[in-house]
């Protein structure tokens, strides 16, 4: 008996002197004279895991740098970790990268809510984190000295597209389907701000919870206010089946969505080609573009990922990570993280595969502008409009 | 406008019940409430998607070797996760088809990923006829308004006329006395599984062609089938499918009128007719004595 209790005591001493490291301290720093340590959490599997190609598509960019050289003769070390979309596995994760490993920087990012989860924490262990793959204001306002924001935001995109839906669809009767949560409450909020400069309102606007499965009440509601346009400001599922829905009742309106539904080859497969003719956002050039470095990055694909889908989600992780990239360049080889974010607080217009980025001390959401792009036959990307930005954006600098 | 609300109630509310009807078979003859349900449903829908896009075979060919599989499905899981348990409670039972549907869900991302998938179902919501100007009625529909009135009728005749039927009504009422009178139960059950996977998978399907396929799919048709059952009365099948026809119906007027109501009002009103009907409108309520 007294044999047991003493394991016992033993046990729960050893479980505590375990725990102690997860109190959180300064991890090892984040670069040597050989690598930079960078890294991303993402859902690698579990329901989220088709947002997981972010991840990767950064991991391709870096490979690239690698292949190329490095920077100033240092090499990217790239740390992906699966998540599962769970704040609470971000979290452990995170902490895991940041005091066993040593991360410089952090990139991308799946996620709101896992982002909110660790961004305080970043915060304090002065961790750099540029371009988490969601717009949240919280993330940007007040300004994060370590957080750089490029995704644009819901209400700017919103403003953008529904002046495009007034001024060159002419569009009378304007209807919004949106997810009742903050993404589809921002983006109702853009699309009001704008149809106000014009003295005009929503004919409709009904929202969905992520989960719903029968949709037909809410079509059925948009079918009678007439509206002409409807946006769409809601998941991949809920989206396919409010078109599918649509079509069951007759209901064919130019619908226009935001760029998380811009994965035209994946939306027109699971809406059974009915996303043909679908308007959405679009915050990085389409997969299939002939632009230069997107020919560059595919062929990269073809040789290190052969089995990934080049599909917008594995750009975007490309796309986050470019103005890291270009920040490090301009650092020199005296590396700190003081003078990393000296570089990227004074990244002006620079643009890759996006729109143009620029940061600054006060303002670290890195754009508003995204390009108009329609979902042309077999899930082919025409463009309409190339980059705009939003006029009515308030938190601007004037 | 109210001819089309009332279509698309009853279109959807049959394919709850349709789904309500597979959740009771089972709950009919062993008091078990399956929570694997909705995800035996998907695996199955996932074997019919993999048929006809890795082997392109004909659809019907495709749906009969997946009602196959559905029956083994329900079969073997009968058979390897409930039929060892030793002594089981039914609340250990419940816990064990818990399990069950966490496993399916896994196997599936795992073998079929978590990207959604379009399911081609030959019944199309977009093919749609205007029976009477303003009214739209489309394949889909008409398709799940004639499945659940024809397993209606087969499973009226089944429990009314087939021996297997009797046994398991037998078996629903008294295992013992049914052991007595000759039944061979874990047989029976086996049957119930098979039967209850045969169904759920039909319905699943329909599901499939309205939604998206990905291994979440069917978690909340489950439960609003699940609602539409209790809301009948979960041994009164003619009563879970006239639940899975008013659920749908008070999910689309409400959720016209409130749109921001719609995914608790139908829950609510389950609320307050259990409480004024605990067994369900359909069903009789029995009072066991002790």
């Amino acid at each position: 008996m007294k044999g047991t209790r003493s394991m016992v005591f033993w046990l729960l001493a050893l479980i505590l002197v375990l725990m102690l490291p997860v109190q959180g301290h300064a991890g090892p720093p984040g670069f040597d004279k050989k690598e930079i340590r960078i890294a991303q959490w993402g859902p690698q599997t579990g329901p989220a895991a088709p947002w997981g190609s972010v991840a990767r598509g950064s991991d391709l960019i870096f490979r690239i740098v690698n292949e190329e050289g490095g920077i100033h003769g240092r090499t990217i070390k790239y740390f992906i970790r699966d998540d599962q979309y769970n704040p609470a596995q971000t979290k452990a994760v995170v902490k895991e990268l940041v005091e066993r490993r040593g991360i410089f920087a952090f990139v991308g990012g799946v996620g709101a809510p896992c982002g909110m989860a660790v961004k305080d924490y970043l915060a304090e262990n002065k961790v750099v984190w540029v371009g988490p793959s969601t717009a949240i204001n919280e993330y940007v306002f007040p300004v994060n000295p370590y957080l750089f924001a490029i995704y644009p935001l819901y209400e700017d995109e919103a403003s953008i597209l529904t002046k495009y839906a007034v001024e060159k669809l002419k569009a009378q009767k304007i209807g919004f389907f949106y997810q009742n949560d903050s993404y589809g409450k921002s983006g109702l909020e853009g699309c009001k701000q704008r149809l106000n400069t014009y003295n005009m309102s929503l004919v409709e606007e009904v929202s969905v919870e992520p989960s719903e499965k029968d949709l037909s009440s809410q079509m059925l509601r948009l079918k009678n206010s007439g509206a002409e346009v409807v946006f769409l400001w809601v998941n991949p599922t809920s989206a396919t089946i409010a078109l599918k829905t649509s079509a069951t009742i007759g209901f064919k309106p130019q619908w226009i969505s935001s760029d998380t539904l811009s994965d035209f080859p994946l939306m027109n497969t699971i809406t059974g080609g009915l996303w043909e003719g679908v308007i959405t956002g679009g915050f990085c050039l389409p997969p299939d573009s002939d632009h230069s470095t997107i020919v560059k990055y595919r062929e990269a694909a073809k040789k290190y990922a052969p089995e990934e889908r080049f599909g917008t989600f594995y750009l975007a992780g490309m796309l986050f990570a470019e103005p890291l990239i270009d920040a490090l360049q301009r650092v020199g080889p005296n590396l700190s993280t003081d003078a990393f974010l000296d570089a990227l607080n004074s990244t002006k217009d620079f643009q890759g595969i996006g729109p143009k980025i620029t940061w600054s001390p006060d303002v670290h959401q890195g754009t508003d502008s995204i390009q108009i792009l329609q979902c042309g036959p077999g899930g082919s990307s025409i463009l309409l409009q190339d980059w705009v930005s939003n006029d009515l954006a308030t938190w601007k600098p004037k | 406008m109210i001819e089309q609300l009332i279509i698309e109630g009853l279109a959807i509310g049959a394919c709850y019940g349709l789904f309500g009807v597979a959740v009771a078979i089972i709950y009919k003859t062993s008091d078990v409430v399956n929570f694997g349900q909705g995800e035996m449903g998907m695996i199955s829908t996932f074997v019919a998607y993999h048929i006809l896009a890795q082997y392109g075979l004909p659809f019907w060919l495709a749906f009969v070797l997946t009602m196959v599989f559905a029956v083994l499905l329900g079969v073997f899981i009968e058979f390897f996760f409930l039929r060892p348990a030793k002594d089981p409670t039914v609340l250990g039972l419940i816990i064990i088809t818990l399990g069950a549907e966490m496993l399916l869900m896994g196997l599936a991302g795992w073998k079929w990923g978590a990207e959604q998938k379009d399911f081609i179902f030959p019944l199309s919501v977009q093919k749609v006829h205007e029976p009477i100007p303003g009214l739209v009625l489309n394949e889909w529909s008409m398709g799940v308004f004639a499945l659940t009135a024809l397993i209606m009728v087969l499973l009226f005749l089944f429990f009314r006329y087939s021996n297997l039927g009797i046994a398991m009504r037998a078996t629903q009422q008294n295992q013992n006395a049914a052991k007595i009178m000759g039944i061979k139960v874990e047989r029976v059950f086996s049957f119930t599984w098979g039967l209850s996977s045969f169904i759920g998978a039909m319905a699943a399907m329909f599901f499939a062609a309205r939604s998206v396929l990905d291994p979440n799919f069917m978690m909340e048709p489950f439960m609003r089938a699940f609602a539409a059952a209790v809301l009948g009365g979960l041994t009164s099948i003619p009563g879970v499918v006239m639940g899975g026809l008013i659920l749908g119906l008070i999910e689309n007027f409400f959720g016209y009128v409130w749109p921001v109501w719609k995914p608790i009002v139908a829950f609510v009103v389950i609320i307050i007719i259990l409480t004024i009907r605990p067994s369900g409108l359909f069903a009789k309520h029995y009072v066991k004595k002790v």
